[in-house]
């Protein structure tokens, strides 16, 4: 049985198209998705949920049927938002034990259970403190122990990462690989930063216009976006050309060009290449392009 | 025997999956409602939240007690007075209402918290009729609590309590009959007011106005209007509306001169209007769940 399966899943708002017969089938794991902002990302985790309605086509989430099975299947899934959702005036302890019961569970098990998530996102001491005094780290922390609460089966992480510090995103990322690695609870995350998603994501769902534009394994995506970044002195458009000439894919950006990745015989060409042309190179570097360039350029296309 | 040190040892169980119940919808409209009820009163709050609920549950019984009081010292038990509790006290529950609806809709909205609740297993409709429940159950602690206290205190401090209880009970269907649709009265009226608000604070000056400005501004209209206008614009002012149905309700004929002597309408009259306005008030609410969730 599939994770998530959609068939031809399509939403249509008056003079938009949200997602655009979108056919796919994830299976348990962490899951990245990504999306520029706009490309329905939203809207289908939305729809996951049951909060919306779907134009046409059908989508499983853990084989319930989304629309028909939605208060049967939430018991089983549990939602971190991207925006803010805590209330300030409230305990964390308290506030975690209210949404285990919201999500079902008997009284004595949700109290217990909001204990246990509490500490396991590393909130000790201050739980029975109001919210409201809680720094950003902490909030995100309650965020993710009200979605863990009741032992969902598929975990929903919008942005989990969002306004975090370095130190807090190190942190963040370490307790999505754990739920998803040790808890054994699937994962789907959304994140606009793909080294993250490269980091913690075993499998990556792209969309863009609300079409499937990849569902695979994160490692053969990411090597399809890997560039070459060379900074130069001189002579930037001739190198360009040389580089177009030699049948690779090249962006000019100031004095760096950018190189599509396409094996090992690329560095042999932009050698012989500035050997001929005797331009000296300053920089040279594989990078990985953040998905808004990506799904901007893209759209160029 | 157990190892001594065993007591102190903290184990990390690591995560523990749960194969226990889960209850599902009705459970979570129960935990929804309980919640909310104990939010009107700020209990599981901050000492700010609980401030204003604590003093108009405080003070609500304070014409009760005083009635008690008198009626005892001077022995005569009639001048326990039902139906004036409700007048006296309807400022205090206008007032709770305009500040506890807000807190109930417009700052789990605010706060954002309203996303999580829909993502459990509960439809908008339910969201908005357990909000609807908490609060009713709330203005119904600080309406039939006091009368009551009334009821109960006029019956043991009369010579002969079983007398008076034999001749007292058949007043406690209007008591509790008439406290309840009170309560569900103002609870929908502040329930739909704030569901349209923003802001909290815009929320509690719109709840306001509809207890105190519309009163006064229908008693600006009435002196300026004439022919039926001037009669019936009086029923924009809902404490009226609530003093007319419970004197009815009590069977008390309102002073010759009071204004709503002049309104002289049938007392079914005042209680078909807050079913009506109750009706309108749910329905937007709950309209206005369920678009938020489309």
């Amino acid at each position: 049985m599939s994770l998530i399966s959609a068939r031809e899943l399509t939403k249509r708002y008056p003079g938009v198209t949200a997602l655009d017969a979108l056919t796919v089938d994830l299976e348990p794991g962490i899951i990245g998705f990504v999306g520029a902002n706009g490309a329905g990302k939203s809207t289908f985790i939305r729809i996951l949920l049951g909060l919306l309605p779907q134009t046409s086509g059908t989508v499983s989430v853990l084989g319930f049927d989304s629309q028909k099975d939605a208060l049967e299947l939430r018991q089983f899934v549990g939602y971190m938002p991207e925006h803010d959702c805590l209330p300030l005036d409230v305990s964390g302890t308290d506030f975690v034990t209210h949404m285990g019961g919201m999500s079902g569970l008997p009284f004595a098990a949700a109290r217990e259970r909001a204990a246990e998530m509490l500490r396991h996102v590393g909130l000790y001491e201050e739980r029975y403190r109001l919210i409201g005094s809680y720094s950003t780290g902490m909030k995100q922390r309650v965020k993710l122990a009200q979605a863990l609460v009741h032992d969902p089966r598929l975990l929903l992480l919008d942005e989990p990462t969002n306004g975090l510090d370095p130190a807090g995103r190190e942190e963040m990322l370490e307790l999505v690989m754990r739920t998803g690695r040790e808890f054994g609870i699937a994962v789907m995350v959304t994140s606009h930063l793909l080294g993250e998603i490269e980091r913690v994501c075993d499998h990556l769902l792209a969309i863009d216009n609300g079409k499937l534009h990849y569902s695979g394994p994160v490692a053969a995506f990411t090597q399809q976006t890997q560039h070459l970044v060379l900074e130069l002195d001189d002579d930037v458009p001739a190198f360009a050309d040389r580089l177009r000439h030699a049948g690779l894919e090249v962006s000019k950006h100031g004095y760096e060009l950018h190189i599509a990745v396409a094996g090992d015989e690329m560095y042999d060409t932009v050698r012989d290449i500035a050997a001929e042309l005797e331009v000296p190179i300053g920089r040279m570097e594989v990078t990985r392009h953040r998905l808004q360039e990506l799904f901007a350029q893209m759209q160029h296309d | 025997m157990t190892e001594p040190r065993a007591a102190g040892t903290i184990y990390d169980l690591g995560y523990q999956r749960y194969a226990g119940p889960r209850l599902g919808r009705n459970s979570a409209i129960a935990n929804l409602i309980g919640y909310s009820f104990r939010a009107a009163f700020g209990i599981g709050r901050g000492p700010k939240a609980k401030l204003l609920p604590m003093i108009v549950s405080g003070v609500v019984f304070l014409p009760a007690i005083v009635q008690v009081a008198v009626a005892s010292a001077t022995g005569r038990p009639e001048l326990v007075n039902y139906a004036n509790q409700l007048n006296f006290t309807a400022f205090l529950l206008a007032l709770f209402v305009a500040v506890q609806a807000p807190e109930l809709v417009v700052t789990e909205k605010q706060q954002g918290v309203l996303s999580l609740y829909l993502s459990r297993p509960m439809t908008a409709t339910d969201y908005a009729m357990s909000k609807m429940f908490a609060l009713s159950g709330a203005m119904l602690l600080i309406t039939l609590g006091p009368q009551l206290f009334m009821f109960f205190g006029k019956v043991l401090l009369s010579p002969t309590p079983w007398t008076l209880i034999k001749s007292e009970y058949p007043l406690l269907g209007p008591i509790i009959g008439g406290t309840m649709m009170t309560s569900i009265f103002v609870a929908a009226i502040g329930l739909s007011i704030s569901s349209l608000a923003v802001r909290r604070a815009q929320a509690t000056a719109s709840v306001i106005a509809i207890f105190l400005v519309l009163p006064a501004a229908s008693g600006i209209i009435r002196t300026v209007a004439t022919g039926s206008v001037r009669k019936y614009i009086l029923l924009a002012n809902p404490i009226l509306v609530i003093s007319g149905f419970t004197n009815w309700l009590f069977d008390v004929q309102a002073r010759r001169r009071a204004v709503i002597t002049r309104l002289d309408l049938p007392g079914q009259a005042y209680l078909y209007l807050m079913i009506g306005v109750t009706v309108v008030g749910v329905a937007t609410l709950v309209w206005r769940y369920r678009r938020q969730n489309a």
